[in-house]
């Protein structure tokens, strides 16, 4: 198909800052589920609180744009620890109830976003103004800005991992719950750690995806559902599945429908991932 | 046979008896195709259950009633069926899709199962959302026609056009469909399915075909996902796929609202769970947007404090109240 290299250029940088969006979204979805077993749906509202946020430090009190991401992903953290404390840990390690949990907190969430922030469309200011030119065709900044600041957010939960004590004690807990038990490592301290940083991450999210996409109380299902379907794609509790699941998803979702019909390429996620479970039932590098 | 056993079948009789005179005693046309719609979600709930007697979840059960729905309207609208077996071949083709779901969805570990079929459930949506030609696509689908009327002969023409009537058929197939489900829970099949379960290395090792069982049992569950989705749509006469329509990612997520609150242990639990919800969100319409915040606290409430749901109450009660005599008795021993 012909297509002018400046549509072909838009999808991908569409599909690539989006793709990082569901990046955000699937690192703390598969810290929650490898640390506590916990398929948390709520999170997208996490997401959407997020975003909220940000949009109300920075447009209407005036706060600079990236103290206002900054100090809505340290309210969230905060957010976090106590859903994990009061919802998520009593109904630990059983199957039914941490998903209805999370789905009545959903249900509050969303419906408390409608009464508080009402029905109309608003959106955060953008990151940056302006685009950059590259192979002859201009790329939006903002896009650019927002994959960065997803890349040093990954980097930062990267070294953690590595480098940290508290990050090597949940790569660990990951790994043999009882075995890290055994070691000193507190499972109730590395949950806590897991809501920590899932909670902030999505808020950081939502805040990106409020700056290229709009504001809605329901912007957070589109992500969760990536999200989780990213998980299935790269392996349960795997950075760089996560990533590479997430980057696949997104440009799938820049660049299918600009060269398929809208039917294929609402199908092509879905074969995408059967097709791998037939081949590597633990996903792309999930470990077995 | 035992006297609990008759006085069970005696009060399922009644019970039936006065479901079958609702539409007499009821002339409010609103109050009936709220108790026509609980019925539809009672078979999906029902239906949902049975996934779960394997511990396995489904997040897109509404992906099958989808396919019911629109596949039983189309087989009417483009293909000239009668009603009826329409009804039967939608949900076979929803259980066929499952079957064949089944094989790659059920090799893997339990909360990837989940995943998947949420997954299933949303691309299903937005293909009958984007396939103009064949489901109408943003517009939907219009005109849908209610079942053939049906002519009794010394009786008269019963016609399915109003809820009054259409209530019948749901009624029927509802209640057929439940004691299929209820008879299959009962039946060896079920063992089979208890002993994947609780350890399907060891159900393999005795000879049980443990995918096979695991892919039958999730196609019966779609099955019947299918059929309440062609009752829906026949009910309905017209379908939309967008987002906030009935076959977005809610309704799955409901209707484990509903099998947890009413007990997910017992059969008559996803019953109970759907009554009450739907009653509750009757009385709570005039809250308006609230109306879901207390459905979700509801949720966590009876997650939280009443593990066991709504139906463990009596028991949880009689247990209390045994504690409560033994005190008083050990307090009067001891005066």
């Amino acid at each position: 198909m012909d297509l002018p290299a400046q549509v072909w250029l838009q999808a991908v940088a569409n599909g690539f800052a989006i793709g990082w969006l569901y990046v955000l979204m699937a690192l703390g979805l598969t810290f929650m589920l490898s640390m506590m077993g916990i398929l948390q749906l709520a999170h997208g509202e996490i997401y959407m609180i997020g975003a909220y946020i940000v949009y109300y430090l920075s447009v209407p009190w005036g706060l600079d744009l990236y103290a206002a991401v900054f100090l809505s992903m340290v309210i969230m953290a905060v957010l976090g620890l106590f859903l994990e404390k009061f919802l998520f840990r009593p109904v630990q390690g059983q199957i039914l109830p941490p998903i209805i949990v999370s789905i009545g907190l959903t249900l509050i969430l969303t419906s408390g976003a409608v009464v508080g922030f009402g029905l109309f469309e608003r959106s955060i200011p953008r990151l940056a103004h302006g685009s950059f030119e590259f192979l002859g065709s201009a790329v939006p900044k903002d896009r650019i800005i927002a994959v960065v600041f997803a890349v040093a957010l990954l980097l930062l939960v990267y070294l953690f991992l590595k480098r940290s004590r508290y990050g090597q004690a949940m790569v660990a807990s990951a790994q043999n719950r009882e075995s890290a038990f055994l070691r000193g490592i507190d499972p109730n301290q590395m949950s806590r750690l897991a809501f920590l940083i899932a909670c902030a991450l999505a808020a950081a999210g939502g805040a990106l995806a409020g700056s290229i996409l709009e504001l809605t109380p329901f912007m957070g299902t589109q992500p969760l559902v990536k999200g989780v379907v990213i998980i299935v794609l790269g392996g349960m509790g795997s950075l760089l599945g996560a990533t590479v699941g997430g980057i696949i998803l997104g440009l799938l979702d820049g660049v299918l429908p600009v060269i398929f019909s809208p039917v294929i390429s609402s199908v092509a996620p879905l074969i995408i991932v059967i097709i791998v479970l037939l081949v590597r039932p633990q996903g792309l590098f999930g470990h077995e | 046979m035992n006297r609990n056993r008759l006085i069970d079948i005696s009060s399922i009789a009644a019970l039936v008896i006065i479901l079958f005179l609702v539409p007499v005693l009821i002339k409010n046309v609103y109050w009936v195709s709220v108790l026509a719609l609980v019925g539809i979600n009672i078979l999906l709930a029902s239906s949902l259950r049975t996934i779960k007697l394997l511990d396995h979840i489904s997040l897109g059960h509404v992906g099958f009633t989808l396919i019911g729905a629109y596949g039983s309207a189309l087989l009417v609208m483009k293909v000239g069926l009668p009603f009826w077996a329409a009804l039967v071949i939608a949900g076979l083709m929803a259980g066929v899709l499952a079957l064949a779901l089944g094989y790659p969805f059920l090799k893997v570990k339990g909360m990837y199962f989940a995943i998947l079929t949420l997954l299933t459930a949303e691309t299903l949506r937005l293909v009958a959302y984007h396939w103009k030609s064949l489901t109408g696509g943003t517009y939907g689908l219009t005109h849908i026609p209610p079942p053939n009327p049906l002519t009794i002969p010394g009786v008269g023409t019963i016609s399915f056009d109003a809820v009054h009537s259409y209530y019948y058929i749901i009624l029927v197939v509802v209640l057929l469909s439940l004691f299929i489900i209820y008879k299959l829970e009962h039946s060896h099949v079920s063992f089979k399915w208890q002993a994947i379960r609780d350890a399907d290395n060891l159900a393999q090792s005795v000879g049980i075909n443990v995918a096979w069982y695991k892919m039958v049992n999730f196609a019966i569950a779609c099955f019947f996902a299918g059929i309440a989705g062609a009752l829906f749509a026949h009910y309905q006469h017209n379908l939309s796929a967008d987002f906030t329509s009935r076959f977005g990612v809610w309704t799955s997520l409901y209707l484990l609202v509903y099998i947890v609150v009413g007990g997910e242990h017992k059969f008559a639990g996803p019953i109970i769970g759907t009554l009450i919800i739907t009653l509750v969100s009757e009385f709570a319409r005039p809250l308006g947007e609230y109306q879901p915040m207390i459905i979700g606290a509801l949720a966590i409430f009876v997650v939280l404090l009443l593990p066991g749901g709504i139906i463990g109450l009596p028991n949880r009660f009689k247990l209390w109240y045994r504690k409560l005599l033994k005190q008083t008795r050990r307090v009067q021993g001891s005066v």
